[in-house]
């Protein structure tokens, strides 16, 4: 056998043994570790290299192509096995790196506002959006803002329904005993001063959310709860106003078209007075046991002021009229969320609480 | 207040259903409570005749009757009672008909023998709580009549809500005056017959010194014998909600429901001498008919005759004076009673009447009068008896007389929205009221039962409620464009930190307010607390909280972090002071045991990083200044809060004592920032972002432990100079191969420019200056 035989033999058995074992490769590592064997400056085939300087110069360039043949083998067998690893071990990986996804997330802390909290914000949304202004008053009061001024004198029997608590040893600079706001109409009477003295005369509109304190602690009684009032003086101000905004207060707060009643009533610091009646939320007005068969559910008071309340701030009855309502926070939050229970508010159950603050 | 209805279909030929009424009531101001059917109730039990009654075979309790209702085959029905015989005549409750007290007759059979109903006792009926057999009718009664028709059940009874403006309503004759002018119907007075008088028995000497009773009459009756009053009277007064008591009484008490005028009666026999109506001298004993004997204060107004005071006018009388079944000889009095003057003396004693009631809402003058007339002529009838003249003392016409109000139509239908056409009149004049109208204006005169009505809004109410404020069209009024004021976010940012909001009572107790504020007089106590746990108004939030906390951890939660915005009230040395404050609480877990994390609780870093999260939110911060003096704080984990230059709030680990007599036993940690003492934060400005990256840098110190890491850092910002962008204790280690007192601290600050990149000559630099400035403040070691 001619030199250039035996050397195109040891470069064919070499590429032979050479795919073999790239094939058979587990890992990128090893098959680094075949091209330097193979391929590197000291690599099989360099060796077989060395072999060539024995041959006729004529001879040369002919061993020199089939070496070049050789190694593009190689080279691209070690290419295609590299591409081949790489898709598998990516597949490893990632096999490797399967989770159980029905274990439970990292909780993020999240807090949440109170229920009263969030009903305060709806409604006072709700006003400030139709044009009312926010209003808030002292709830230490005094008897002048919190029944005078509101046409109670101190011998009317509405005074003595409030269940006021009076204040120890605490006075007014003009000497009145002090005592806990029983309703957040007092504060009707401070803005519309503060606002006169301001600006001299009507029109105003205010919403003013507060809390209020009575004497009086049962299952549908809490000493202290919250109230929002909400007030507007103007010329020509009449009760079908009063029942624009009423009706529209109330399909924006429950979400939905409700049916309001007014029934006339008897407030001291309105004129004329009505009880104001929502068809049932809970059974669409078909009559159950929230609404007591009648499909009505009293919500709040209402009327227009009465003239002797602007006439203890200065406005003249005559030429200026309001309307004027109270509402009472906890029993419309009760009513939209569907809470059976006053006391679940003071409570601070965070159980409840962390219930009632998710969002709708 | 219950009316039956028979009452007011006395004085008006009503035809309405008792639904339909209740909604006219509805719409005239008169809040229904509900309406109760006594008659409908026991619908379907009929008058039965027992034709035979035989033992039941199986059972020796029970019987076996035939019972004849009227048609053709009698029924057949088993029956448990005893007290009943052939030829009797009982309520029978057929198959069907659905009882007072819940149950529904169905055909049965009872040990073997058929039913076809059942027989009825009080009970049943819903007539009485209890019964001794069957309820045994009258031999008239006729086979097969309804027995509710046949007893005469009141067909429906309405229970009212009268507001306190409307008096003259608190009576059937009012509440029907009013239906009956609604419904333009005739309004009838009960009453009325001629009175046979004897001069010969004496009129009462009468003398008023009070000008709060402007009307007072008073006439004897003697020869009377004090029986039951009538039955019907009394199935009247129970259904009305009042207890018989004896007959002159009831009959006084059916003519102030009925017609609206309380009235009371003396035993004469136990006066003596004149009667005087007079203002109570301070300290003069009264012994009531309710057993309360009470020390009465000057200016009370009472009834009183020669040896003592007889009735508190228009509330109770006296024990002493009051009229039993032994009463031979009565003086009646009927009065009119300034309203105010009722209500403040019913108020002094809490001594709520029915008749105190009517007063303190005021009575019509005119029915002083009437109502005297009308009960003599009952309680004659009744229990016979000799009436003598009526001794009156003031005049009715002076009370309330006069009433006018002129004003301008426009006006009321500009108030209501709504037009008010000249028909609307009529019925205001079946009301009682004058009415002339002239062009755009309306002169109306005033009945003297409604003294409510003085200003022109008191009759667009009345015109309101007659034209049904359903009539009322619903309009928006134009809307104004104000710029809403920025809403106080206080509360929002500080849930937002993963607390939950709470609301606990702004009162506490005592005991509960010396926990964190001394006894300094400052206090501001309820008169009238409901309990001493709800007597002091809040001085700190943190006691609610506190409360709050314990409740949850007795309910097993793990951990409680919740935040309260609310107000603190207190004395200043000029009046008083509500502060408006934000209050946080922790304890107990944060985090809880998780595959991927284990439990850690809440420590003061927890909350010191919420507080000033807060504050950052609103562009703010805050400097922790420790703090051992605290009240009911532990010292070395307490500081107080610097804003600014305001000393605007608290924070620190509650006192183990304290904790534990609220059963905490977890390290538990508040605070709280007077939202009322921050300034407006910074508002947030554009700032360019630096291009050149920062280099960072580690060092690591021995410290003395009595440095504070806030001192450290400022030394740290000093001395790294202007390229110090920021800095911060990234590791604290104390214990092995820490000296005691010493600790190794890892400070790493970050440098950077806004023109070029930083080299190591610039981080060598600051790291030398920082070096030395540790060892020169500080005495501290690189390690
Ligand atoms: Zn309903």
């Amino acid at each position: 056998m001619s030199e250039i035989e035996s050397l195109k033999g040891q470069l064919d058995s070499l590429q032979t043994a050479a795919l073999v074992a790239f094939a058979q490769a587990e890992d990128l590592s090893a098959l680094q570790q075949l091209r330097v064997h193979y391929l590197g400056k000291k690599g099989a085939l360099t060796e077989v290299l060395k072999g060539v300087g024995k041959l006729p110069p004529a001879e040369r360039p002919v061993i020199g192509q089939y070496v070049n043949q050789t190694k593009a083998a190689l080279t691209q067998a070690l290419e295609l096995s590299e591409a081949e690893l790489a898709v598998k071990g990516k597949a490893l990986r990632i096999e490797a790196e399967r989770l159980d996804i029905t274990l439970s997330g990292r909780k993020q802390a999240v807090g949440a506002l109170h229920p009263v909290q969030q009903g305060l914000d709806e409604i006072t949304a709700i006003f400030a959006q139709m044009g009312f202004a926010v209003a808030e008053g002292p709830e230490i009061e005094d008897e002048f803002h919190n029944f005078d001024a509101l046409n109670i004198p101190p011998e009317h029997p509405a005074r003595a329904m409030h269940d006021t608590f009076f204040l120890k040893d605490l006075h007014s600079d003009s000497g009145e005993p002090m005592l806990l706001r029983t309703h957040t109409s007092p504060v009707q009477i401070r803005t519309m001063k503060r606002f006169l003295a301001e600006h001299g005369e009507p029109p105003l509109a205010v919403v003013a959310p507060g809390r209020v304190y009575r004497c009086d602690y049962d299952v549908t009684h809490s000493p202290m709860f919250h109230q929002v009032e909400v007030f507007k003086v103007d010329r020509d101000v009449s009760m079908a106003h009063l029942k624009g905004v009423l009706q529209h207060f109330l399909s924006t707060y429950f979400e939905k078209e409700v049916g309001i009643r007014l029934r006339p009533h008897y407030f001291p610091f309105t004129e004329p007075s009505a009880e104001v009646d929502i068809s049932c939320v809970f059974c669409a007005a078909k009559g159950c046991r929230i609404c007591k068969g009648s499909g009505w559910i009293e919500v709040l008071g209402s009327g227009m002021i009465h003239p002797n309340v602007l006439r203890s701030v200065g406005i003249d009855g005559d030429e200026f009229s309001g309307f004027a309502f109270g509402l009472g926070v906890e029993r419309l939050v009760m009513l939209k969320k569907g809470i059976p229970d006053l006391r679940l508010f003071f409570e601070n159950d965070v159980r409840f609480l962390r219930r009632m603050g998710v969002s709708k | 207040m219950k009316i039956p209805f028979s009452w007011l279909k006395a004085y008006v030929p009503l035809t309405a259903t008792p639904a339909a009424l209740a909604d006219d009531l509805v719409r005239l101001g008169h809040e229904v409570e509900s309406v109760e059917l006594p008659r409908a109730a026991v619908k379907g039990v009929l008058v039965g005749l027992i034709t035979s009654k035989i033992a039941h075979p199986d059972a020796d309790k029970l019987s076996l009757l035939k019972i004849d209702i009227g048609s053709a085959e009698p029924l057949a029905i088993v029956c448990g009672a005893a007290n009943m015989g052939e030829g009797d005549k009982v309520p029978v409750a057929t198959i069907g008909t659905s009882l007072p007290g819940g149950i529904t007759i169905k055909k049965g059979a009872i040990r073997g023998e058929t039913s076809c109903g059942m027989c009825c006792s009080e009970v049943e009926l819903g007539l009485a709580n209890e019964s001794a057999g069957l309820l045994i009718l009258p031999l008239d009664a006729p086979v097969g009549m309804e027995v509710g028709e046949y007893l005469a059940l009141e067909e429906a009874l309405f229970d009212l809500s009268i507001t306190p403006n409307r008096g003259d309503c608190m009576s059937a004759r009012g509440i029907a005056r009013d239906l009956a002018a609604d419904a333009a119907l005739s309004f009838t007075d009960v009453g009325g017959k001629e009175l046979l008088l004897d001069a010969s028995i004496g009129a009462p000497q009468v003398v008023v010194s009070e000008h709060e009773c402007p009307l007072y009459m008073a006439r004897k009756i003697d020869g009377i014998t004090v029986a039951d009053s009538p039955q019907w009277m009394q199935s009247g007064l129970i259904l009305a909600g009042m207890r018989p008591v004896n007959g002159v009484v009831d009959v006084l008490n059916y003519v102030m429901l009925t017609m609206g005028q309380p009235m009371h009666a003396f035993d004469a026999n136990s006066l003596n001498g004149d009667i005087a109506v007079r203002s109570a001298v301070a300290e003069e004993s009264f012994s009531a008919l309710d057993g309360r004997v009470l020390k009465l204060h000057a200016g009370d107004l009472v009834v009183s005759d020669d040896h003592g005071v007889i009735a508190l006018a228009g509330i109770m009388g006296s024990e002493a004076t009051a009229v039993t079944d032994a009463t031979t000889t009565i003086v009646l009095e009927s009065a009119f009673f300034k309203p105010s003057r009722i209500s403040e003396t019913r108020r002094t004693y809490a001594m709520v009447s029915e008749a105190s009631m009517r007063f303190e809402r005021g009575v019509d003058p005119a029915m002083v009068s009437i109502a005297m007339q009308q009960a003599t002529a009952l309680l004659i009838e009744l229990f016979g008896g000799v009436a003598g003249e009526v001794t009156v003392r003031g005049d009715a016409d002076s009370i309330n007389s006069g009433g006018r109000v002129v004003c301008s139509i426009a006006r009321i239908e500009s108030r209501l929205g709504v037009e008010i056409p000249v028909a609307l009149d009529d019925t205001l004049v079946r009301m009682g009221f004058g009415i002339q109208r002239a062009g755009d204006s309306l002169a109306v005169t005033v009945p003297s039962f409604r003294h409510d009505v003085s200003i022109a809004e008191d009759l667009s109410e009345e015109y309101a409620r007659i034209v049904g404020f359903d009539a009322i069209p619903s309009l928006l009024p134009p809307l104004a464009t104000s710029a809403p004021a920025k809403p106080d976010s206080a509360i929002h940012d500080a849930v937002a930190g993963g607390f939950l909001q709470a609301v606990t009572y702004a009162f506490i107790s005592a005991e509960e307010q010396r926990l964190f504020v001394a006894d300094d007089g400052l206090d501001i106590i309820l008169e009238n607390p409901i309990s001493d746990a709800m007597s002091v108004m809040r001085r700190s939030v943190w006691p609610g909280l506190l409360n709050a906390a314990k409740r949850n951890l007795n309910r097993q939660q793990p951990g409680v972090a919740l935040v309260e915005q609310g107000r603190a009230y207190q004395r200043t040395a000029t009046g008083h002071d509500e502060s408006s404050v934000l209050a946080w609480l922790m304890t107990g877990e944060v985090v809880s045991d998780q595959w991927h994390s284990s439990a850690r609780s809440a420590d003061f870093f927890d909350l010191k990083g919420a507080v000033e999260t807060w504050l950052s939110l609103r562009g703010l911060t805050g400097r922790f200044i420790a703090d051992d003096t605290i009240q009911g704080l532990q010292p070395g984990q307490s500081a107080k809060i610097l804003v600014g230059r305001a000393e605007a709030g608290r924070i620190g680990r509650i006192d183990v004592d304290i904790a534990a007599s609220f059963d905490i036993d977890t390290p538990l940690f508040v605070a709280e920032i007077n939202l009322d003492l921050l300034s407006d934060g910074k508002q947030a400005k554009f700032v360019p972002l630096q291009e050149f990256p920062a280099v960072e840098r580690d060092l690591v110190f021995l410290f003395d432990k009595s440095n504070a890491a806030e001192a450290i850092l400022n030394a740290v910002r000093s001395a790294g100079g202007k390229l110090l962008a920021d800095a911060r204790i990234f590791d604290l280690y104390q214990g092995k191969g820490v000296a005691a007192g010493k600790v190794s601290l890892g400070v790493r600050f970050s440098l950077q420019n806004a023109k070029r990149t930083l080299t190591q000559a610039d981080s060598d630099a600051a790291s030398t200056a920082i070096i030395a400035a540790m060892e020169k403040r500080f005495g501290a070691v690189l390690r």
